[in-house]
């Protein structure tokens, strides 16, 4: 069946869009990331402009934040003055983001900025967590994260200035290094069209040192927060929402992510880390390809 | 119905001979439908014309769309990547066009007219803007015509004109599901001997309706509270989830 999206004014087939919202869901559910690493490249790849998937998928990742966020929350898993913080960078962040997405579709680039910055991003955190993934299932057993890095003792993270208690994650650093997290946080999401979970956990972990506990549930609402601000940001300034495209892809992420979860549990952690890195680098070789092979037709139009 | 629509139209044409313009009289066009409407099923349409000649000769009719600004751009190669490293800007490059003929082209009228009226792809005119050689705006215009083609909004060839009398014709123009939205002009000319004997502009409107429409327009005229209301929908969406499916 076809579709006519009004915002981006051309017409999808639904069933290939409820099928990507569906399959993102459903690793979303299995690996508990977002799952905007797929869903904009596939936009992209179906015809769609680079702005509208984008501006849409933010829109999207309010949905899938929002039902994470209230799981944890329940369980009193949020930092929120932490996470606080990191909003203000993230804030800052995607408003310098959407206006640095402006100017790069001025320039003509951004078809090029947005598959390499995937490239960089998928390509570096796919073969980290290959190569963690497929160390730990060698050795039969799961090591879940290494505690010999001590990245937050680093003298240049103690030196930082602005400290500040953090009593619910045990913490005294610089508030400059939170907001600095939050920041690039809030640039993939309006340039990328991704939480960015992938990265923020990570870095929340290793350069933070907040406990493992509260970093999923503080993640996500920071990502909640932002990509609300960011959704109302894109169709104020770009009007690159499009209602009908985010409610096919919510709705397919509701039913995908449901089956996700409930495979998740049959799934071994390094087994599902390996798939998901797996996948991670076919995107990215996928987009790493677009980039190097010469293209049939050279020239590309621009309605102004 | 078609055999309706004839009728009905015969009968107008016939009880209003007086209506129009002197240098118009030789031609009387109508369409089946003067708004094309994109509702959120839709998937591309058919535009119909019927029109009536008074007098021998060639017929040419063409259908623009609303005249935009388009850049051209082009990529080339550096460190070994694909990107665009060169661009163009054009005036008054129409959204849409296409067109019908009664005849081959350059017998119907000599290209200087063809030109003047805009009759074929290759005599469309938009100007480039900036400074640019002769030869850069000519490869430029080339790509911007074949972009154009590929997508399906420029015609690639004439579409036919079929007489369904000796002065009663009909022409059928396909509508692409991703066609441009405005106000459209359809031009008919008449040529007589090389000659433009008459001409006769016709408006069309294409444009979404009903539910995308709306969509639309909020998110055009209000988009503050447009974007409120993608976020709430999308809240209320993760909420629901979270009331149904989360039970552990």
């Amino acid at each position: 069946m076809q579709i006519y999206l009004p915002i981006a004014e051309m017409t999808v087939p639904a069933e290939s869009i409820l099928l990507l919202g569906t399959f993102v869901g459903f690793l979303s559910g299995l690996f508990g990331v977002g799952g905007g690493f797929l869903t904009t490249p596939f936009l992209i790849f179906m015809g769609l402009p680079p702005g509208i998937a984008v501006g849409t998928q933010s829109n999207q990742l309010v949905a899938a934040s929002l039902s994470g966020v209230l799981a944890h929350f329940k369980k009193g898993n949020v930092d929120f003055k932490l996470g606080g913080v990191m909003l203000v960078g993230s804030l800052l962040g995607s408003v310098i983001g959407v206006s640095l997405f402006k100017l790069l579709k001025h320039m003509g680039q951004i078809e090029f900025v947005i598959p390499l910055l995937y490239v960089f991003l998928l390509g570096s955190m796919g073969l980290m967590m290959f190569y963690e993934s497929l160390s730990s299932m060698l050795k039969k057993k799961d090591v879940e994260g290494d505690e010999s890095s001590k990245l937050m003792h680093h003298k240049f993270f103690t030196s930082l200035p602005y400290k500040m208690r953090f009593p619910r994650s045990k913490l005294y650093v610089s508030a400059l290094v939170p907001g600095a997290i939050g920041f690039v946080g809030g640039l993939l999401v309006s340039i990328m069209g991704i939480g960015g979970g992938f990265l923020l956990v990570p870095a929340m972990i290793y350069i933070l040192g907040m406990p493992t506990i509260l970093v999923a549930g503080t993640s996500l609402f920071q990502i909640m927060i932002t990509t609300i601000f960011a959704t109302i940001m894109q169709a104020v300034t770009n009007h690159t929402v499009d209602l009908v495209l985010a409610a096919m892809l919510i709705f397919g992420g509701v039913v995908g992510a449901q089956f996700g979860v409930r495979f998740s549990r049959k799934l071994k952690g390094s087994y599902a880390r390996f798939l998901l890195a797996s996948m991670l680098l076919i995107v990215c070789f996928k987009l790493a390809g677009d980039l190097f092979i010469a293209p049939t037709e050279l020239y590309s139009t621009e309605v102004n | 119905m078609f055999r309706f629509v004839l009728l009905v139209f015969v009968i107008i044409c016939g009880l209003t001979p007086k209506a129009y313009a002197f240098d118009s009289d030789l031609l009387t066009i109508g369409l089946a439908d003067d708004t094309v409407q994109i509702t959120t099923g839709f998937n591309g349409s058919r535009l119909t014309i019927f029109g009536v000649k008074r007098e021998q000769g060639d017929l040419a009719i063409v259908v623009r769309g609303p005249e935009r600004r388009v850049t051209v751009r082009r990529k080339g190669q550096s460190l070994g990547m694909w990107r665009n490293v060169d661009d163009m800007r054009f005036r008054n490059v129409p959204s849409y066009y296409d067109f019908a003929m009664s005849g081959v082209e350059r017998e119907i009228a000599p290209a200087i007219l063809r030109r003047e009226y805009g009759i074929g792809v290759d005599s469309l005119n938009f100007d480039a803007l900036g400074r640019n050689t002769e030869a850069e705006i000519r490869t430029f215009r080339e790509a911007l015509i074949r972009n154009k083609q590929m997508h399906g909004h420029f015609a690639l060839e004439p579409e036919k004109i079929t007489f369904l009398s000796d002065e009663f014709f009909r022409v059928d123009f396909d509508i692409p599901a991703d066609v441009p939205t405005g106000r459209y002009t359809i031009m008919t000319y008449l040529f007589q001997d090389g000659r433009a004997v008459g001409e006769r502009k016709t408006d069309l409107r294409i444009g979404q309706v009903g539910f995308s429409a709306s969509v639309y327009r909020f998110a055009h005229n209000n988009s503050l509270m447009y974007g409120i209301a993608a976020v709430l929908m999308a809240l209320f969406a993760g909420w629901l989830v979270n009331l149904f499916f989360r039970k552990e």
